[in-house]
C-alpha cells in the first residue's frame, strides 16, 4: 500500500478514479454505439439533444436514475437485486490489474512542514505479478451476474436467456484461456508491466540461432501471434455476451434475455458490466499484441527529455510522459472497442447450435494447435 | 502491527460462515451459491499464503465453472418441493449442526497436529512461484500429475458415453 499517509491515499484514490474512469467511459460508448450503428445503417441516430446529441448521455443518466424501480412478484428479492451488482464487480475488479501508462515518479518536495517522497506510482489500480491469471480468475465470475438475474426474475425468458449466458461463457472460457497460452509462452511471464516491457524497440527476435532486426515494425506481439490474437479477441466478444455472440438477450426469441425484468438503474449495471468486459478483453488484446502504451518509434526517455525542456525536469515532466503514454493506451484502446462496435453492427446473430459448435470445434481445436505449435518452434527457435 | 493475523481470521471466519450456509440454506440454489462464496473466500486464503496461481485456480475452476454448472442444473429444476427436505424441523437441524461438530474435530484435529509436525516446513514453501510450481510439476511429480489427467480424459469420455446410451439430445437415434 505504501509506506506513509501521502502514499496510501494517492493509492486509494488511485482505485477509485481508474474505477470512475471505467464507469465514465461507458456514456461515450453508448453514445459511440447509437450514432456509430446509425451511420452504419444510414440513419443519424440520436442528434437532437445538445452539440452531435452528446446531451443525450445526460438525458439518459437523469432517466436511468429516476425511472420506477420495480421488482415481479414471484421474483427472489435478494438474488434479484443482488445480480446487477454481482454483473458489475468482476469487470471492475479485473480492470484494475491493467497497466495504463508508465510509472510516475514523484521527486522528493515539501509539504504541511514536512517533507515527503520521493515516491513511485504506478499508473494502474493494482500492479500484481500474475495480473493475467488474476484477470482471467475474477472474470470468470461473471457469469454468476447474469445466472441470478435470470434465476431471480421467476420469467422463462430469463430463465432460458440466462442458461444459455453461462453454457456460452463457460465453453469460451476454455477458448479465450487456451488462445493466449502461445503468448505467455514465448513472454515466459505472468506479469502485464513485464510483458509490455518486452515489446519494446523494433521487432527483434533470434530463429535457429540468427538475429533478425526489422527496423520498421514495432516488436509487438501481434507479430509473433496472429492467430492466438485473433482467436483471443473472438473469445472476449463471446466473453462480454457482445453480437455475435448476445444469444443470452437475443431479443427475436427471448425478449431481452437475462435482463428482459429490469428496467432503470439495475438494467444500466448490466450494461456497465458489459461494456467493463468489453473494456477488459480490449485491454488485455492491447497489453498482449499491440504493445500496451507504448508508442512506436518514441522511447520513454525521448519524449521525457522533450517535455522537460518545455517544463523542466521534476515531477511535472514526469506526469506529463505518463499522460502522453496513457494517451497512447487510449487511442489503440478506442480502436478495439470501436471494432467491437462495428462487428455488433455489421454482422447477424449466430444460432445457437452453431455458436458451440464455433466454440468447441473451431476455436478449442485452433487454439490447442497455436499453442502447440509455439511451443515446438520456441523449442526449436531458441534451442532451449 | 502485522495485519496478517487480521486478514486471515476475516477470511477464516467468512469461510466456515459461507460452508455453514451450504448445509443450512433451505433452498438447494442459496446452498450452490454459498458454496460459491466459499470458494471465493477460500481463494482469498490462499492468496495472503502467496500462493496466487493456486488461489486463482481455485476461483477460475471452482467458483468460475464447477459451481455455475451446479447452479446451472438446480435453476433447470422446480425447486417448490426441494425446499421440504433442506429445511426440515429444528431437530433435523439440530444433528446437522451435531454431524458438523463431530467432522470438524474428527478432521481438523489431526490436522493441527500434522500441520505443527510440518510447520517448518509449511513455511519454507511459502512464497511458492508458479513457476517453481511448474517445475515441480513437471519434474517430480510428473508421473501423478500426468495419471490424473489421463483418469480426467477417461471419466469424462466414460460420461459422454452413458449420457449417449440412456438418450438425451446426443443420443444415437435408430
Amino acid at each position: 500500500m505504501g509506506k506513509d499517509i501521502f502514499e496510501v491515499g494517492i493509492n486509494l484514490a488511485k482505485v477509485a478514479v481508474i474505477f470512475l474512469m471505467m464507469i465514465q467511459a461507458v456514456p461515450l460508448l453508448v453514445w459511440l454505439e447509437r450514432r456509430g450503428s446509425a451511420f452504419i445503417q444510414n440513419r443519424l441516430g440520436p442528434n437532437r439533444v445538445g452539440p452531435l446529441g452528446l446531451l443525450q448521455l445526460l438525458a439518459d443518466a437523469v432517466k436511468f436514475i429516476f425511472k420506477e424501480q420495480f421488482i415481479p412478484g414471484n421474483a427472489a428479492k435478494f438474488l434479484f437485486l443482488a445480480a446487477p451488482v454481482v454483473a458489475l464487480i468482476p469487470a471492475a475488479l479485473a480492470f484494475t490489474a491493467i497497466p495504463l501508462s508508465i510509472p510516475i515518479q514523484v521527486e522528493a518536495f515539501e509539504m504541511l512542514g514536512k517533507s515527503w517522497g520521493p515516491y513511485t506510482f504506478q499508473f494502474q489500480g493494482v500492479k500484481m505479478d500474475s495480473g493475467i491469471i488474476y484477470i482471467l480468475a475474477v472474470s470468470s465470475l461473471g457469469a454468476y451476474g447474469l445466472l441470478l438475474a435470470g434465476w431471480a426474475s421467476a420469467n422463462k425468458y430469463s430463465l432460458m436467456g440466462a442458461l444459455r449466458a453461462s453454457a456460452q461463457m463457460i465453453s469460451y472460457e476454455l477458448g479465450l484461456g487456451l488462445s493466449i497460452v502461445g503468448i505467455l509462452m514465448i513472454y515466459g511471464t505472468f506479469d502485464l508491466n513485464a510483458m509490455i516491457d518486452m515489446q519494446k524497440g523494433p521487432l527483434q527476435f533470434s530463429f535457429l540461432g540468427s538475429e533478425y532486426v526489422i527496423p520498421f515494425l514495432p516488436n509487438w506481439g501481434i507479430f509473433y501471434q496472429p492467430l492466438g490474437a485473433l482467436l483471443f479477441f473472438i473469445c472476449n466478444f463471446a466473453e462480454s455476451n457482445r453480437l455475435p455472440f448476445d444469444l443470452p438477450e437475443s431479443e427475436g426469441e427471448l425478449v431481452a434475455g437475462f435482463h428482459t425484468e429490469y428496467g432503470g438503474f439495475k438494467m444500466l449495471m448490466f450494461f456497465m458490466g458489459e461494456y467493463g468486459h468489453m473494456m477488459v478483453g480490449a485491454g488485455l488484446v492491447t497489453t498482449f499484441y499491440l504493445g500496451g502504451y507504448l508508442i512506436p518509434g518514441l522511447t520513454e526517455d525521448t519524449v521525457r527529455t522533450l517535455i522537460a525542456t518545455e517544463v523542466g525536469a521534476g515531477t511535472v515532466a514526469n506526469l506529463l510522459t505518463a499522460l502522453v503514454f496513457h494517451v497512447s493506451f487510449i487511442v489503440k484502446l478506442a480502436l478495439l472497442l470501436w471494432i467491437f462496435i462495428w462487428v455488433r453492427w455489421t454482422l447477424p446473430r449466430f444460432r445457437y447450435d452453431t455458436l458451440m459448435n464455433l466454440g468447441w470445434k473451431t476455436l478449442l481445436p485452433w487454439t490447442l494447435a497455436n499453442a502447440a505449435i509455439t511451443a515446438i518452434v520456441l523449442y526449436f527457435a531458441r534451442g532451449i | 502491527m502485522d495485519i496478517y493475523p487480521i486478514v486471515f481470521h476475516f477470511f477464516a471466519a467468512l469461510v466456515t460462515i459461507s460452508a455453514l450456509g451450504v448445509v443450512l440454506m433451505p433452498s438447494p440454489i442459496y446452498s450452490a451459491l454459498c458454496l460459491a462464496l466459499t470458494m471465493l473466500f477460500l481463494s482469498g486464503l490462499f492468496f495472503i499464503l502467496d500462493a496466487q496461481f493456486l488461489a486463482a485456480v481455485q476461483l477460475m475452476v471452482y467458483a468460475g465453472a464447477v459451481v455455475v454448472l451446479f447452479v446451472m442444473v438446480l435453476m433447470l429444476f422446480d425447486l417448490r418441493n426441494e425446499n421440504q427436505p433442506f429445511s426440515g424441523n429444528w431437530r433435523v437441524n439440530l444433528s446437522k449442526l451435531g454431524v458438523i461438530a463431530l467432522g470438524f474435530i474428527l478432521i481438523a484435529l489431526p490436522c493441527t497436529y500434522l500441520m505443527k509436525a510440518s510447520n517448518s516446513e509449511w513455511l519454507q514453501s511459502r512464497g511458492l512461484e508458479t513457476k517453481k510450481l511448474a517445475e515441480l510439476l513437471f519434474s517430480k511429480h510428473i508421473f501423478a500429475f500426468e495419471v490424473v489427467g489421463a483418469l480426467l480424459t477417461v471419466v469424462l469420455i466414460g460420461a459422454i458415453a452413458l449420457a449417449k446410451a440412456k438418450g438425451g439430445t446426443h443420443a444415437r437415434t435408430e
